[in-house]
């Protein structure tokens, strides 16, 4: 892999770390599930990019493959978390969203389970186990920008009556982007095993939709949990709120 | 017999308006809709904003004589009959969303 594709991970990893440690630290003041849940999720991915991509950055050739197992499973066990997210805040009495979390974890435990059985990480199209563990973390990451999206065009209208703030209804739209740039870093890891399935060498396009879509979901999620004060004002500006005809 | 605060408020809207049962639910419906609210989570505070912004209009257009006040006069009354029926949460993905990015 490029170079500069190792260095967006680090960089990719490094603030999911500090984006979990920062939501761990508000659950830890406001003792509510949804921050403990969505700050796992980053503080494991951020665990996972980094651990997955030191080798490179301190050029020695592998972990052994205990290691890289217990890195596979870092991330892994954080999709777990983000699943109860999801569900938690979007879908909390709806019976079937509770069934399509335990389908992603049973599919991503599946196939990473398998892999430890084995006894090394491997990536590669024709291995049905790697497949079964892809859809199983690559599904929250579409659900939660479907469900971001729904909430995104129901929270505009809210915002227009005062009922919801401008800068809680572009946070919508800035998680149902984050959700879809984390889809197509996983159609990254498709095309990476097929290439490394197949002992080809990984290719630029492979390498830059990858740097890509982590860098744009770090840019995303550094807006919506980090917003600048220019960026809250330009948004706070933008909105038209309805003048109540009562008062007139 | 009512039992959310959608029922009230449609009853109260047509207890006070020539509006029948259906139409008075049916109004309520499409202005909740106008300001993407969920009929099932509703809350006083967002009930009271529909009808502050939404309804006057909404009445107008169905004829509805003094719509403002008719608005008013409905709020008034949702107000003290579901004082606890006010479902605003930290459970609100709006509330959950404000406090995750620290707003």
């Amino acid at each position: 892999m490029d170079e500069s594709a190792y260095l967006t991970s680090i960089v990719a990893g490094t603030f999911l770390l500090i984006a979990g440690a920062r939501l761990l630290r508000l659950h830890r003041r406001t003792r509510e599930r949804p921050e403990l849940l969505l700050g796992l999720y980053f503080a494991l991915s951020g665990a996972y990019y980094l651990g997955y991509n030191t080798p490179s950055l301190l050029q020695f050739d592998a972990w052994p493959p205990l290691i890289e197992l217990a890195i596979e499973w870092t991330y892994i066990l954080g999709v777990f978390p983000y699943l109860f997210f999801i569900r938690s805040v979007f879908r909390r009495r709806d019976a079937w969203a509770g069934w399509l979390v335990a389908a992603c974890s049973a599919l991503a435990s599946v196939g990473t389970l398998k892999m430890t059985l084995d006894g090394n990480v491997e990536y590669s199209l024709d291995d049905p186990w790697f497949v079964a563990q892809w859809i199983g973390y690559t599904a929250p990451c579409f659900w939660l920008s479907w469900e971001a999206l729904l909430y995104q065009r129901s929270s505009a209208k809210r915002a227009r009556i005062g009922l919801c703030p401008p800068i809680v209804a572009n946070r919508y739209l800035l998680i149902t982007l984050f959700g879809s740039f984390q889809v197509l870093a996983c159609l990254a890891d498709l095309s990476y095993a097929n290439e490394v399935g197949s002992d080809q060498s990984v290719s630029l396009i492979t390498d830059r939709l990858l740097g890509g879509a982590e860098i744009a979901s770090i840019v995303v999620l550094w807006l919506a949990f980090f917003p600048p004060r220019f960026y809250t004002n330009w948004i706070t500006r933008r909105a038209v709120i309805l003048p109540t005809p009562m008062d007139g | 017999m009512a039992t959310t605060l959608f029922d009230i408020a449609a009853e109260r809207l047509e207890e006070s308006t020539d509006m029948d049962r259906l139409a008075a639910r049916g109004t309520l419906r499409l202005a909740l809709k106008e300001a993407g609210l969920d009929v099932e989570n509703l809350s006083v505070p967002q009930l009271r904003a529909v009808f502050e912004k939404l309804m006057p209009n909404e009445l107008d257009m169905r004829g509805v004589a003094n719509p403002a006040a008719t608005c008013k006069a409905v709020m008034d009354d949702i107000a003290s009959a579901a004082s606890t029926a006010d479902l605003a949460t930290s459970k609100s993905p709006d509330e959950i969303f404000k406090r995750l990015g620290g707003s």
